[in-house]
């Protein structure tokens, strides 16, 4: 009973670590661009395909394609950023939603396409390594994504708030037009933000390739719980991703053993609503008003 | 300016008169609307049952079509359920089809069907299982394909009269769960299933519903690890069952025996993904290519013309249960002089038998008033060594059931 119940928190808390790591370019580009980027999965999903050519081809571990990724994924996020969204940034807000839900449903078919609807996954001998501590099963690779969350979340928080980019980045996020007569160079920064959005994104497809699959179409599951975990976390706020991340994992590891895996999507959606209502702003949030992201 | 827009006008409505459209004549091609989903989450199947489709036609068209035409299909992507009424209901009353096939998920034919039965249009479901789809009272809807029910009697079936003995246990100290992706083909086999194990005494301890979206499945497991049944039975679609399989050897599941349902289980991506996890996981479905060959003959021959066709190996069994769909089809349609409409080929359909052991699915033919084939009949099967063999019944079966664990190497 005892053993079942730390089995499920464990089992919840690898989830969430899962979750927070696909959250982070999210958060980033939901946090300085303002924009609200429903092709959030469908980068992913790139990133995904990337580390599985890069590991079917040359034999690379994904670890080290995530390395590769990393860049490349960067220079797409800004290629998108140039050419996409940055056109638009004045343009009414649901013209913004129009853009990105129209590149995901690009993205989406071009995989199809190119990729063909085939279930991929790689081989690895640690896929499905475990590590058993007194009859508890910890997942290895998800242990590794758990903790390159945190590592990758820090770094990027203590730039965030110290350096001087990421300050200027902050400005941005503040207020566009007050930070440009400031001297920021704003549209360089908005290409930084969303190519390190899609970096961040990116590798996060390569880290949870070894313990899971990808096609074409498995950006839109990835967009939904992302945006949960953004927006429970409180919008932009990299700390509060992270444990909005934990707290789905955990609400869905408990639902879904202790009520039915049927409704463990419904509990944490439910628990999303009633947050809405209460606190906005997210449980992490900025305070009133932040919850306006992208809409203004 | 009004006088040029006027002349414009004049010539967009005199072009069409100047090229009447052609008189129908004998040699018209038969033109049969074929919904599958090309695109989206069920894709994969999808494409590869249409596959199966389109081999018989390009073979009986290259035999000289069927009465004398030749057999053109209007390939339609249905990825939801709102795209299947759509696009039935354009085929219907925009394009003129007269007869509607697909469909390989089953919601997705229950609401096809539904609106061609409404518009009198016969509908051949060639791949989904769903018991619903022939119990609707609709004489237009004919399926070549086994019903769920014939899936859960094979599966509870085998655990009562197979494994039971094996394990020297009587059917009601066997304990078990029912694990089933939450969508009508899911739920449709795991309510048979649950029936078919009360009648044969054996005691379900769980019913474990889950989306097929879900990209984390240890609560399912976890729950099976604390209700500690002997055998499951799970209804998965592809990314599911692989993820199922994961995290049961992950998180240490301990069965005596696993029972899939077609679907994902099927794959061979299943079996490339888990490796030598796959082995010994049982799996009921419609023939796939280990099986025995005096029982299926056609297949070989299919299985040759698939690969020129497409360039690689079948991927599941799918496009052959399609393959033989299409033909019984075709027979049907060469009988009523390429007649498709419902009043010609019901007679027709009904009065057809063929043993089973005929065909290359080894199935035979015999619809009975609801539209339904009772010749089509799932049978049991197991990874082995990389390989989907089919073990039982002893007729198609080409090796003897391992009683080997599931999830263990």
């Amino acid at each position: 009973m005892i053993e079942l119940l730390v089995q499920v928190t464990v089992s919840g808390l690898l989830i969430g670590g899962v979750y927070a790591l696909m959250s982070i370019g999210l958060t980033m580009v939901f946090g300085v661009v303002r924009i609200i980027n429903f092709a959030h999965g469908e980068i992913m999903m790139l990133g995904m395909y990337m580390a599985f050519w890069l590991c079917t081809a040359y034999g690379l571990d994904p670890y080290l394609a995530a390395l590769i990724v990393a860049p490349a994924m960067f220079l797409v996020g800004v290629g998108l950023q140039r050419a996409i969204i940055q056109p638009i940034l004045n343009a009414p807000p649901l013209m913004k939603v129009f853009a990105t839900v129209g590149l995901y449903i690009a993205l989406q078919n071009l995989a199809l396409m190119l990729f063909k609807a085939d279930y991929r996954t790689i081989e690895t001998p640690y896929s499905t390594a475990t590590l058993v501590i007194h009859g508890i099963s910890i997942s290895l690779p998800r242990l590794y994504a758990f903790l390159l969350a945190i590592v990758l979340i820090s770094v990027f928080y203590i730039a965030l708030k110290y350096t001087l980019v990421g300050k200027a980045m902050r400005a941005v996020a503040e207020n566009r037009q007050v930070a440009q007569l400031m001297g920021i160079r704003v549209n360089r920064l908005y290409m930084l933000a969303f190519g390190l959005g899609a970096a961040l994104t990116g590798v996060a497809g390569a880290l949870i390739l070894p313990f899971s699959y990808v096609y074409p179409t498995i950006g839109s599951i990835y967009t939904l719980v992302a945006f949960v975990v953004v927006v429970l976390g409180g919008m932009g706020n990299m700390v509060g991703a992270f444990f909005g991340g934990l707290f789905i994992g955990l609400v869905e590891s408990f639902s879904g053993t202790y009520i039915s895996p049927a409704v463990k999507e419904a509990t944490y959606f439910v628990i999303f609503i009633l947050v809405l209502l209460v606190r906005p702003q997210g449980l992490f949030g900025r305070g009133k008003g932040s919850e306006e992201v992208g809409l203004k | 300016m009004a006088r040029k827009l006027f002349v414009l006008l004049l010539a967009i409505c005199l072009v069409p008169a100047a090229f009447p459209v052609a008189p129908a004549r004998a040699a018209e091609p038969l033109r049969i609307g074929a919904l599958y989903p090309l695109s989206g989450s069920l894709a994969l199947l999808g494409d590869e049952s249409w596959r199966g489709a389109e081999i018989a036609r390009q073979l009986r068209n290259k035999k000289g079509g069927v009465a004398g035409r030749q057999i053109e299909f209007v390939k339609v992507d249905i990825p939801d359920a709102n795209a299947a009424k759509s696009e039935t209901e354009r085929l219907v009353s925009r394009e003129g089809i007269k007869l509607l096939v697909g469909t390989y998920a089953s919601s997705l034919c229950l609401t096809a069907s539904e609106v061609a039965a409404r518009a009198g249009v016969p509908y051949f479901e060639f791949g989904a299982i769903s018991d619903q789809i022939t119990a609707r009272g609709y004489k237009t809807i004919y399926r070549t394909g086994s019903k769920a029910q014939s899936f859960a009697k094979v599966q509870v079936g085998f655990v009562k009269d197979y494994l039971a003995p094996r394990w020297k246990k009587k059917p009601s100290d066997i304990r078990l769960s029912l694990v089933h992706e939450d969508s009508a083909y899911g739920s449709s086999v795991a309510r048979n299933c649950e029936a078919e194990a009360k009648a044969a005494g054996i005691p379900v301890v769980s019913i474990i519903p889950y989306s097929k979206d879900a990209v984390d499945l240890s609560s399912v497991i976890l729950r099976l690890k604390s209700d500690k049944p002997d055998v499951v039975i799970a209804v998965s679609y592809a990314n599911d069952a692989i993820l199922l399989g994961r995290q049961a050897k992950e998180l240490g599941l301990d069965l005596k025996a696993f029972i899939g349902t077609g679907g994902g289980h099927s794959l061979s991506s299943f079996d490339k993904a888990l490796g030598p996890i796959a082995e010994n996981v049982l799996n009921v479905d419609f023939t796939q290519y280990k099986v025995n060959p005096k029982f299926t003959p056609g297949l070989a021959e299919f299985v040759k013309l698939y690969k020129a066709t497409f360039k690689e190996p079948p991927r599941s069994g799918h496009s052959l249960a399609n393959f033989m769909g299409a033909n019984v089809l075709f027979d049907i349609l060469e009988k009523t002089g390429g007649s498709m409409d419902n009043d010609k080929i019901r007679p027709v359909a009904l009065a057809m038998r063929v043993k089973q052991g005929e065909t290359p699915t080894g199935w035979g033919v015999h619809f009975t008033e609801d539209g339904q084939n009772v010749l089509a009949e799932a049978f049991m099967m197991q990874w082995i060594k990389g390989e989907l063999v089919t073990v039982w019944p002893s007729g198609p079966a080409v090796a003897k059931p391992s009683l080997g664990k599931p999830f263990s190497k």
